[in-house]
């Protein structure tokens, strides 16, 4: 069932976008208001930090005004909307080591600094996830994060659904590591 | 434990995502519709998406899934996992340094938004569309966000700086995809030994490609030893610049010169070296150009190594054209688009633009692409120029017309309409090496991989002329030895391109073609009659059949025939080259500097191989050799091969 809703859902984003792209405005209000909170949490999950989420979800919007006119129905419109955000993920990524911060320190301090409520075990994991390969990183972001099947994930990465599974297989042992070093 | 760490993994689930301030989510909302209404005054109603686009990504996804149930799944060494991110960023970071800051200037309508943000790089995410006003009409540009809002940056002054290059850092792949077995290779069986007795011509296609080349290096970089299969010799061979002197004028197109000296790994052996020179346009001569840039921008496409490196290749060429060449760049992902018609190079920025905005998303509808590509080709055909359709991916046209057959059929008709393909290869992991000869080899162009900037500018820009200007075109070698002299003979390389006998005069047989200065080289190991290494033991009859030969051919060891045809031309001209005593060499030392190297090379490429002929040739040998015919080496390639040999060496541990 929760499948049908899914692609429910997809059927009536892509009607949207296609309407958007048409130069629909209401359409594309529509569109944005209902994916903000995916396009933040995906930000959120891969930087750790809120305002940097918030950046980067204003970014994505913005490219998004320009970029639905080149949206053809042809993938699914989340598919389409995920590289725009992981693209501007990184561009942000990119900027931070530019203005001279550590490679390491954008990748796992940030979340130190700005995890949001509490920072139980769940937080230190997921501030352990993001020192994690950047695929890993989305991968569990996606299936974990979002609570995607792996089939789900896999078509919002454009990968194969085994690569999903072997970034989340990856991404375990990796982890494990962190977590045995911690216990000891 | 496993259970204890699923467990552990399970809260992951659990974490509450902070909310945004309802603040950002307001500022993101209006500058989305900013954005959107900036779009709208600035670009004509476009047409709509196709209707079959579910079907196609249903194909894709069914593709992937065929393809990756296959393939193993290697588990990368946990030194691997450290090195390989920040590996990744250094290249990113190079990548940056190549072009200016992206802040913009602040346009009023979203300053404000800028404003209120909390950190301080936010010029970029406001949506000034100055940029967009110069796509004119109904011309729609259909890059997955080619009109990202950072399209301002564009009208900063970005010069490709030429004077700046890095030496060869490997751009790695910051994730440690899986390095499975999606990459394809074409290659046959290593050449057998022939007996000249029974066989005594060999006929071959010439290449003038160099991917394998840059494959095996990056492999070994990458700190493995590349497949077997996935090294093809010629193309080691045919990587370096070699010193022979070509023709002085065009209507001869090229010069042979062809070397018999020592086996070094085999000392009852010979090697006969054929180098082939290519005349060279001069500089003032150079047809004009029509090409087109057929960019993959699907979503494995995102990677330091691949786009953005593909930006700054095209950047360096776009400097070696003239103001009078036409550039358009074709995007294909989940669907094709122009996403810039023909444009004189003379509006650089325009071309620089567009190639900024280009953005990877989706997956990979090569066919569509490569008609669209042909389209525009077509539509700006220079008559008597150089048309051609440069191909950029990192793998595979797996939606559309996927077997290569297919495709090789559409690039032959086109390649007769007089436009010519030739392919580009970015990263790893996805490369299909096989789609990559397939194409070049029936579009007649170069395949050439490139794994680093500095590979770009040997590529685009060292060898621009070479890559663009053909001399010669379906250029053939036939062999004919001598059984009298050589007892048996074993061409090395050109295993894909083997042609038959009868081939050889058949002018409607396709064969490669050699651009403006190219050098060629074929090499042959041959065991002459009498050489104790002989393979077959001799035919008791054989004898009889050469006898009634004049007494002056006897000595010749082989005639070396060469096929070509001008460009445009239906008929080959024919080159014949006797290899008499005089091209004999007694020792190695003897032979020229370049003769060798490539020796150097050919040996290395079939230690790579893995080929039994050489398990007691070492790589301190090769090593030897190279050193001590390194010559001028302006470019450092020669250097870089010796520093290759070096990790194999390393990396052979049988």
């Amino acid at each position: 069932m929760m499948a049908l809703a899914q692609m429910e859902q997809s059927l009536a984003d892509r009607e949207l976008a296609r309407a958007a792209g048409r130069g629909d405005r209401a359409a594309f209000a529509a569109l944005v208001e209902r994916h903000y909170d995916f396009i933040y949490r995906v930000s959120w999950r891969l930087t750790g930090s809120r305002t940097e989420a918030e950046d980067i979800a204003q970014d994505v919007c913005a490219r998004l005004g320009v970029a639905i006119r080149t949206y053809r129905a042809d993938s699914a419109f989340t598919t389409w909307l995920y590289a725009i955000i992981t693209n501007a993920v990184r561009d942000a990524g990119r900027k931070r080591v530019r203005e001279g911060e550590k490679i390491s320190a954008w990748a796992r301090d940030l979340s130190i600094t700005d995890t949001g409520p509490g920072d139980g075990p769940a937080e230190a994991l997921w501030a352990a996830v993001r020192g994690l390969p950047a695929k890993q990183q989305e991968a569990v972001t996606l299936v974990y994060g979002e609570g995607l099947s792996h089939a789900r994930a896999a078509e919002i990465m454009a990968v194969s659904e085994t690569t999903v599974s072997w970034h989340i297989h990856e991404a375990k042992k990796r982890l494990k590591q962190i977590v045995s070093v911690g216990d000891a | 434990m496993a259970n204890k760490l699923n467990d552990d993994f399970d809260i992951l689930r659990s974490t509450k995502v902070p909310q945004p301030s309802k603040e950002a989510r307001d500022r993101a909302l209006h500058a989305a519709l900013a954005a959107f209404d900036d779009a709208a005054e600035n670009n004509a109603p476009r047409t709509q998406g196709n209707a079959s686009g579910g079907r196609l990504t249903d194909r894709t996804f069914r593709f992937w899934r065929e393809v990756m149930q296959k393939k193993l799944i290697a588990v990368p060494a946990f030194a691997g996992l450290v090195a390989l991110p920040i590996a990744g960023v250094i290249g990113w970071q190079l990548m940056d340094e190549l072009r200016p800051d992206m802040t913009l200037p602040n346009d009023g309508a979203s300053s404000e938004a800028a404003e209120t943000t909390a950190s301080g790089h936010l010029g970029r995410r406001v949506a000034p569309q100055s940029a967009i006003v110069e796509d004119s009409g109904a011309f729609v540009p259909s890059a997955i966000s080619p009109r990202s809002v950072i399209s301002g940056e564009a009208l900063i002054e970005r010069s490709a700086r030429p004077g700046y290059l890095p030496q060869p850092v490997p751009m790695m792949v910051p994730s440690s995809a899986p390095s499975d077995g999606r990459e394809r290779f074409a290659n046959g069986d290593t050449n057998p030994l022939k007996v000249t007795a029974e066989a005594p011509v060999s006929t071959f296609s010439i290449d003038v490609d160099t991917a394998s080349y840059a494959f095996v290096r990056r492999s070994l970089r990458e700190g493995v030893l590349p497949l077997p299969e996935s090294v093809r010799v010629e193309e080691l061979i045919n990587y370096f610049p070699y010193d022979w002197q070509g023709p002085s004028s065009a209507s001869v197109p090229f010069n042979t010169r062809i070397t018999v000296m020592p086996t070094p790994w085999n000392e009852n052996t010979q090697l006969m070296h054929v180098a082939i020179k290519g005349y060279e346009i001069n500089q003032t001569a150079k047809p004009r150009s029509n090409l087109v840039f057929l960019v993959d921008v699907s979503g494995s496409m995102n990677e330091p190594d691949k786009l953005p490196l593909l930006k700054n290749s095209f950047r360096l060429l776009l400097d070696k054209l003239d103001s009078d060449d036409t550039v358009s760049i074709v995007t294909y992902a989940g669907r094709a688009g122009t996403a810039l018609e023909p444009t004189k190079v003379s509006e650089k920025q325009k071309i620089l633009q567009a190639l900024d905005h280009l953005e990877a998303g989706g997956s990979t509808a090569g066919e569509d692409g490569l008609r669209q590509a042909y389209q525009l080709a077509e539509s700006s055909f220079v008559e008597g120029g150089v048309n051609r359709v440069m191909l950029a991916t990192d793998g595979d046209f797996n939606v559309g017309q996927t077997s290569d057959d297919d495709l090789k059929r559409l690039i032959e008709d086109k390649r007769e309409s007089g436009v010519l393909l030739s392919v580009l290869g970015f990263g790893r992991g996805n490369l299909n090496d096989r789609m990559m000869q397939t194409i070049a080899q029936n579009g007649n162009g170069i395949a050439a991989y490139i794994d680093t900037l500095s590979e770009a500018e040997k590529v685009l820009v060292q060898e621009a002329s070479s890559s663009l200007f053909t001399i010669a075109q379906d250029v053939k070698v036939q062999v004919e030895f001598n059984p009298q002299q050589v007892a048996e003979y074993r061409l090395i390389g050109y295993e894909t391109r083997a042609l038959a006998r009868e081939d050889f005069n058949n002018d409607r047989v396709d064969a490669g073609d050699i651009g403006s200065g190219h050098s060629v080289t074929a090499i042959y190991e041959i065991t002459p009659v009498g050489s104790p290494a002989r393979m077959t033991d001799e035919l008791r009859y054989g004898g009889a059949r050469t006898q009634g030969s004049p007494a002056g051919e006897m000595e010749e060891l082989a005639f070396v025939k060469l096929r070509y045809k001008q460009p445009g031309e239906a008929h080959s001209k024919l080159i014949e080259t006797p290899v008499t005593e005089d091209n004999v060499v007694a020792r190695f030392d003897e032979a020229g500097e370049s003769e060798r190297f490539s020796a150097a090379v050919a040996a290395f490429g079939q230690k790579l191989r893995r080929s039994s002929d050489l398990s007691s040739f070492g790589y301190d040998q090769i090593i030897d050799i190279a050193n001590a015919s390194r010559g001028a080496d302006p470019y450092g390639y020669r250097a870089e091969f010796l520093s290759l040999v070096r990790l194999a060496a390393a990396l052979d541990t049988k």
